[in-house]
């Protein structure tokens, strides 16, 4: 544990200019350059709340727009890490075959780009406070806990895939559509407030309810998103009991997916 | 006291495609059942190599394509590991292999000084130190905030190996990269990698094919071949025995597919070229090391020429040019009658190394207009016995016939092989 701290800030000035190659690169010829990092979440935006007009969906008091973006957030982060993680080293098989430095430098990289387009959101997260008249409460020195929760989580994921995907190229093709059907069974469009009213107060689903609950948090980013809209929205502390399966779930298989990574690493310059 | 230490190092990889998804799932359900599953061959890159490099040296590394020169760089730069034996490596590693790994060729010269810098491990800080060396050792300053893709080729080339070598490592790895840039450049990479070695002792582990320039600048030099180390020793030694393979291995000798010209006007046809001499090995001819070389070249002139000029040369297998002869520096004219003309041309105590050269020829008439031209429109050998190649020096290409004096009594040291007999010397001008 202390090595890998030790390593990853050994490391931290490699990170950093990947990172800022990666963003760089990316709006370089970009008319509205960074302006893409926002389009994303602004546009799903628009488009859930046009939906929402012609499906109810309980938003509680907060107004629904910033309802949703404020889940859209949290998930677009951890969507774009993840898939920009597990495609990571395939990506850079031109350095992988010629330079050695520690291989989870990429995933954690592009964790890391991702980090500054949600920046970015935050700025049109503030912007939409401001027109809705919202204040931010003491809760919201929450975030930096829950986005490093979120990286941890994408990190699970990012590691595992990334080393499968030298050996199964299938990894990178089959996680967008995973992801996508992810973000259904996560409370993005409809708040977890709903979820929790049908299985644990009027029990939708018999005695497998509380299970089924239980199992719904097991998915990290439930907690993650309903936290964040509570410090940030609602003004409230986050629902731990919401957090804590899904926590469970990444204090086991983040050790893992990381030495299965370490394990792999050795053979991506033969392999990729 | 040893800074890298090799040990019974091997690297197999696998033959044969990767495997699918599916047959992975496959082979291990039979192998779960108990079966056993068809393994594909292994492949050994690198057999059992142990060596150990000091402080300050500078090896070589020399062999075929294929020979496990790269994997052995690799292993070493930990990019790849290996299958069996251990690797010591004391000291920070500046890898130059394939210099400019990682170049964006969007981003300017100066943001991909500073990302390919991160990259070989430099800190920002001292980038920003040796920023200025570094873009004046690649004479760059111009262009230094254009895109990398709008450079040639040498450019990028260039900077990259101004970066790579800005490093402050024990131990450079360098991988066939002094082939690269004008001959300015690679002059001046060889005088940075001496100075890296004579003055500040680093260590460097060096690969190329360009063995004459190796053997200038290693200390020490290792063969490999098939995976196996084949001689590691003095350069002069390793690389002789590479040559030496290299020029006399049958299937490298170049056939004799009849005469194949470079340009050809059609005024004037090559009936034959002949080496004239006795001794043939596995149908090339063969030339004692300091004997005469006589050879005669037939020519059908479709028309009276007048004022011809003639160049002839040797070449080695890698088309350098040895030697060279002109008729221009004849001081008569020569010309060549309608029909079948005889040109002899002999070489008086041929001084060139042991090995295989081929022959270039070239007609002109009096304005120079090419008539016909050719390399390698015939080979022979250059033989040597053992005990005498040991004697001289080695690293050179020739020899010099040269004629020694001490203490005024002069004498002729080489005398190997007796001259052609006069009779057929005469006739021939010089």
């Amino acid at each position: 544990m202390l090595t890998i701290a030790k390593n990853l800030y050994d490391y931290r000035e490699l990170m950093a200019t990947l990172a800022w190659k990666n963003i760089t690169l990316r709006y370089k010829q970009a008319y509205l350059g960074i302006a893409w990092a926002i389009l994303k979440p602004i546009t799903l935006m628009l488009i859930f709340t046009l939906v929402k007009s012609f499906v109810g969906i309980e938003s509680g008091d907060i107004p629904y727009p910033i309802l949703v973006f404020a889940a859209l957030m949290p998930w677009t982060f951890f969507q774009e890490s993840t898939s920009e993680g597990v495609t990571s080293v395939v990506g850079n098989t031109a350095l992988i075959k010629k330079i050695y430095f520690p291989r989870e430098i990429f995933p954690i990289t592009s964790v890391l780009t991702k980090l500054v387009e949600l920046g970015i959101n935050f700025v049109i997260l503030a912007g939409l406070m401001v027109w809705y008249q919202m204040m931010p409460s003491i809760y919201i020195l929450w975030v930096p806990l829950i986005i490093a929760y979120t990286i941890l989580a994408a990190l699970t994921i990012a590691f595992v895939g990334a080393a499968i995907n030298v050996y199964y190229r299938d990894v990178g093709a089959a996680l967008p559509v995973l992801l996508s059907l992810l973000m259904y069974a996560s409370p993005v469009i409809y708040p977890l407030q709903l979820v929790k009213d049908k299985l644990l107060v009027q029990q939708a689903a018999g005695e497998w309810s509380d299970a089924l609950y239980t199992l719904y948090t097991l998915n990290p980013l439930a907690g993650i998103i309903d936290a964040f809209q509570n410090v940030v929205l609602r003004g409230i502390p986050p629902d731990l009991n919401a957090m804590i399966p899904g926590a469970i779930m990444i204090a086991i298989l983040l050790p893992l997916s990381y030495l299965y990574f370490k394990r792999a690493e050795s053979y991506f310059a033969d392999v990729i | 006291m040893a800074i890298i230490e090799v040990e019974n190092l091997t690297k197999e990889y696998r033959l044969g495609a990767m495997q699918g998804i599916k047959q992975t799932l496959l082979n291990t359900a039979t192998r779960l059942a108990g079966k056993k599953v068809e393994e594909r061959p292994l492949f050994k890159a690198l057999d059992d190599v142990s060596f150990s490099v000091a402080q300050g040296e500078v090896v070589g590394i020399i062999g075929h394509n294929g020979a496990g020169k790269s994997t052995l760089l690799k292993i070493l730069a930990k990019i790849s590991t290996p299958t069996r034996g251990s690797v010591k490596v004391n000291g920070r590693i500046a890898p130059l292999i394939e210099v400019g790994a990682g170049f964006v060729p969007e981003f300017t010269g100066r943001e991909n000084v500073y990302l390919n810098g991160a990259i070989l491990g430099m800190s920002r800080q001292e980038i920003d130190q040796k920023f200025d060396e570094i873009v004046d050792f690649a004479e760059m300053a111009e262009f230094i905030d254009t895109p990398v893709k709008r450079y040639s080729s040498g450019m990028q080339v260039k900077l990259a190996f101004a970066v790579a070598t800005s490093i402050e490592s024990e131990i450079l790895i360098v991988d066939e990269v002094l082939a690269v840039g004008d001959i300015a450049f690679q002059r001046k990479c060889l005088g940075r990698m001496e100075s890296f070695m004579k003055n500040e002792g680093r260590t460097v582990l060096i690969v190329g094919h360009n063995i004459r320039q190796l053997e200038r600048i290693c200390t020490r030099m290792i063969l490999l071949k098939h995976g196996r180390i084949e001689c590691d020793g003095e350069p002069g030694k390793a690389s002789k025995q590479f040559l030496d393979e290299t020029t006399l291995k049958p299937e490298h000798v170049i056939e004799n597919k009849g005469i194949l010209p470079h340009f050809d006007s059609g005024d004037i046809e090559v009936l034959s070229v002949e080496i004239i001499t006795d001794e043939y090995k596995e149908g090339t001819p063969v030339i004692a090391l300091f004997a005469d070389m006589h050879i005669r070249i037939r020519v059908r002139a479709h028309q009276v020429f007048n004022e011809v000029e003639m160049n002839f040369g040797l070449h080695n297998p890698e088309m350098v040019f040895i030697s060279k002869s002109s008729t221009s520096l004849l001081g008569q004219s020569t010309s060549f009658v309608d029909g079948e003309n005889v040109i002899d041309i002999l070489v008086k105590k041929i001084a060139l190394c042991a090995g295989t050269y081929g022959i270039g020829f070239a007609m002109y008439d009096w304005s120079r207009r090419p008539l016909w031209g050719g390399n390698g429109i015939v080979w022979f050998t250059v033989e040597a016995p053992s005990d005498y190649i040991s004697r001289l020096p080695p690293s050179t290409q020739s020899y010099m016939p040269a004629l020694w004096a001490i203490n005024q009594r002069q004498s002729e040291a080489i005398t190997y092989a007796p001259a052609l007999p006069a009779t057929q010397s005469s006739g021939f001008t010089s």
